[in-house]
């Protein structure tokens, strides 16, 4: 009885979750251009979100950003953590926490500041400030990611490598950076989907005559929506799906290589 | 035997925290030398600083005689055994052992060969392909073995590197380190905590305490002249109590006087203050007036090879802990002897402004 109540719970909260999502994946679906009714399978949509050039731009876009900023955002995030771990405890604590602060920012904020920034410097706005914004907004999530697996342990075994005669690149690149690379991993991936995510913060920094796929799809909420753009957000969830997979798996490895 | 590594006159300290202050020490070739001290007290300090982990504040380090002070760890012609092991966990027991041989460019048939042999030589023979993540703490503790002396260092330095491991294992790693050292052939230099370690293994022992050097000597003058209170309490059970020359070779303590055999000779003039340290098998029951004093055995406790007890001092209010093999009743009077040469006679311990005063001198 008590199990039966607990699967029923738990079905319920999936559902909440879910159908949403399935009702989105399935209208993608649809043959007629309803948003109530089913009326057939065809993939026509998809048809015409490929050859939309405007959409398949957008979703270029979108992609190159989030790869060219979460590459970078890792990078710098990375030696951010390897030159904060050289500083003294109070220094750190101090940059630590103006790290976090971004996190928790409201987005409206962070876009209008970078917005008024990038004005200020007469920077035009395109497709330069939105990756530029991009990098900005995701370095403090690598950095989160990177650094627990910057401790003690991994300076220890950098010592270990250098007893053994190793020069400290050579132990930096054979043992730190393997010890660090879960966490670069997940680091990369979380920056990639928050690039992949965001709406506000590129809406801002975007300027004239290039989108993404968030702000195509808001451009369009005014003049319609078509079903393509179900397909666009099929697509999508399914990458985010995929990639959160491989995120939960690895941090799950971290989680035993902790434990032992 | 030949001088290999000199400490001399090093100093170290963290922000406001003096870790080691002037510290000298020289360690021979093939010596089983063993650091031994309360955590804080600076012998992981000095271990690190002779692996070139850390830096003196002053002071010059010497190996061979050669000053190795400014050497980086990676220069040193030494390994280290880590504390918590520190092998790498993203490599199998074999790539572990040939790192450092790798590192040092040498063919892969001679690597094989010596990674074959590091493993034979701690008993793990055929584990090569093993993860780290598989091995209990006491085959983890070996493989951090054969790494350090596959690379064939003059001087092993290893710092409690048996802290983690159960009594047992601990127990038969000692024998395990001391034949290891024998078939080797090489100088160990070792950091441990526990007295029972230093006094099995070593053939010096260096007692340190707050970045002094205590007392250095073989375990057995370690354990029976210790040189200061410190000493004798670090180093097993023992009756520590201050106590007053009376003349050359008696001494007063708790009232009674003992005859010792130290005096004049040694620096202790009649009348002067001193710490006298009595092992509690040291202190042989007699029948009741038949001692040099009297007492009331106020508890018992058996813990193995022997009973431990306290025995209330007639007519005063000190508790002597006595060990001995036969059982005695709680509550029964007996009489107490002590044999004048187990009566170890020490100075006070020198207050700081006493020794500033002595360096003027």
């Amino acid at each position: 009885m008590k199990k039966t109540i607990s699967t029923l719970y738990i079905a319920l909260v999936m559902l909440f979750l879910y159908l949403p999502i399935a009702a989105l994946i399935v209208l993608s679906f649809n043959e007629s251009k309803s948003m109530a009714n089913f009326s057939g399978f065809s993939l026509q949509w998809y048809e015409e979100l490929f050859r939309s050039r405007m959409l398949m731009q957008a979703v270029g876009n979108t992609f190159s950003i989030a790869i060219i900023s979460s590459v970078a955002a890792t990078v710098i995030g990375t030696l951010a953590v390897l030159g904060l771990s050289n500083m003294k405890k109070k220094s750190q604590d101090i940059i630590l926490a103006a790290n976090n602060i971004p996190m928790l920012n409201a987005d409206i904020v962070t876009g209008l500041s970078l917005m008024l920034c990038f004005i200020m410097l007469r920077l035009p706005l395109g497709y330069g400030t939105i990756l530029f914004a991009h990098i900005t907004f995701s370095i403090p999530y690598v950095v989160l990611s990177v650094r627990p697996r910057l401790n003690r342990n991994t300076d220890r075994l950098f010592e270990a490598a250098l007893d053994l005669g190793a020069s400290r690149g050579y132990a930096f690149r054979k043992i730190v950076l393997p010890e660090l690379k879960p966490g670069i991993l997940s680091g990369f991936l979380l920056a990639f989907t928050m690039s992949v995510d965001d709406f506000i913060i590129t809406y801002f920094n975007k300027g004239e005559g290039i989108n993404t796929i968030s702000t195509i799809i808001y451009s369009q909420v005014k003049v319609g929506i078509r079903p393509s753009l179900f397909a666009l957000s099929t697509i999508i969830f399914v990458v985010a799906f995929a990639a959160l997979i491989v995120v939960n798996r690895n941090s799950d490895r971290n989680e035993v290589a902790f434990n032992l | 035997m030949a001088e290999l590594i000199r400490l001399d006159n090093i100093s170290k300290s963290y922000g406001d925290n003096e870790v080691l202050d002037e510290l000298t020490l020289t360690v021979e070739e093939n010596q089983f030398v063993t650091l031994l001290g309360p955590s804080g007290c600076g012998k992981t300090t000095t271990l690190r600083i002779i692996g070139g982990f850390e830096k003196p504040d002053q002071g010059r380090v010497y190996f061979d005689g050669k000053d190795i002070t400014d050497l980086p760890p990676n220069m040193r012609p030494l390994n280290t055994v880590f504390q918590n092991y520190a092998l790498f966990p993203h490599m199998t027991v074999g790539e572990n052992i040939a790192f450092g041989l790798k590192v040092s460019g040498k063919s892969d048939q001679y690597i094989k060969d010596k990674v074959k042999y590091a493993l034979k030589l701690v008993n793990l023979k055929g584990f090569e392909n093993r993860k780290i993540t598989q091995l209990s703490g006491g085959q983890q503790q070996r493989i951090a073995m054969a790494r350090a002396i596959v690379n064939e260092p003059k001087v092993l330095l290893l710092d409690e590197p048996l802290g983690a491991l159960d009594l047992k294992l601990r127990q038969e790693m000692q024998y395990e380190l001391v034949r290891l050292k024998k078939e080797l052939g090489i100088t160990f230099i070792y950091v441990t905590h526990d007295q029972e370690e230093a006094l099995t293994m070593s053939d010096k022992v260096v007692v340190m305490n707050d970045g002094y050097i205590q007392q250095e000597g073989t375990p057995e003058q370690i354990y029976n002249e210790p040189e200061n209170a410190f000493v004798a309490d670090f180093i097993g059970d023992s009756n520590i109590i201050p106590g007053r020359m009376v003349e050359d070779r008696l001494v007063e303590i708790k009232g009674v006087k003992f005859p010792c055999i130290d005096g004049t000779e040694n620096g202790f003039r009649p009348g002067q203050r001193v710490d006298v340290v009595i092992r509690p098998e040291d202190i042989e029951i007699r029948p009741y007036g038949e001692g040099l004093f009297n007492g009331t055995i106020t508890s018992k406790l058996f813990i193995g090879v022997h009973y431990e007890m306290l025995v209330k001092q007639e007519g005063g209010k000190f508790e002597w802990l006595l060990q001995n093999y036969d059982e005695h009743q709680v509550g029964s009077e007996i009489g107490m002897y002590v044999r004048p040469e187990n009566i170890q006679i020490m100075h006070k311990p020198q207050s700081d402004d006493e020794k500033r005063m002595n360096l003027e001198i």
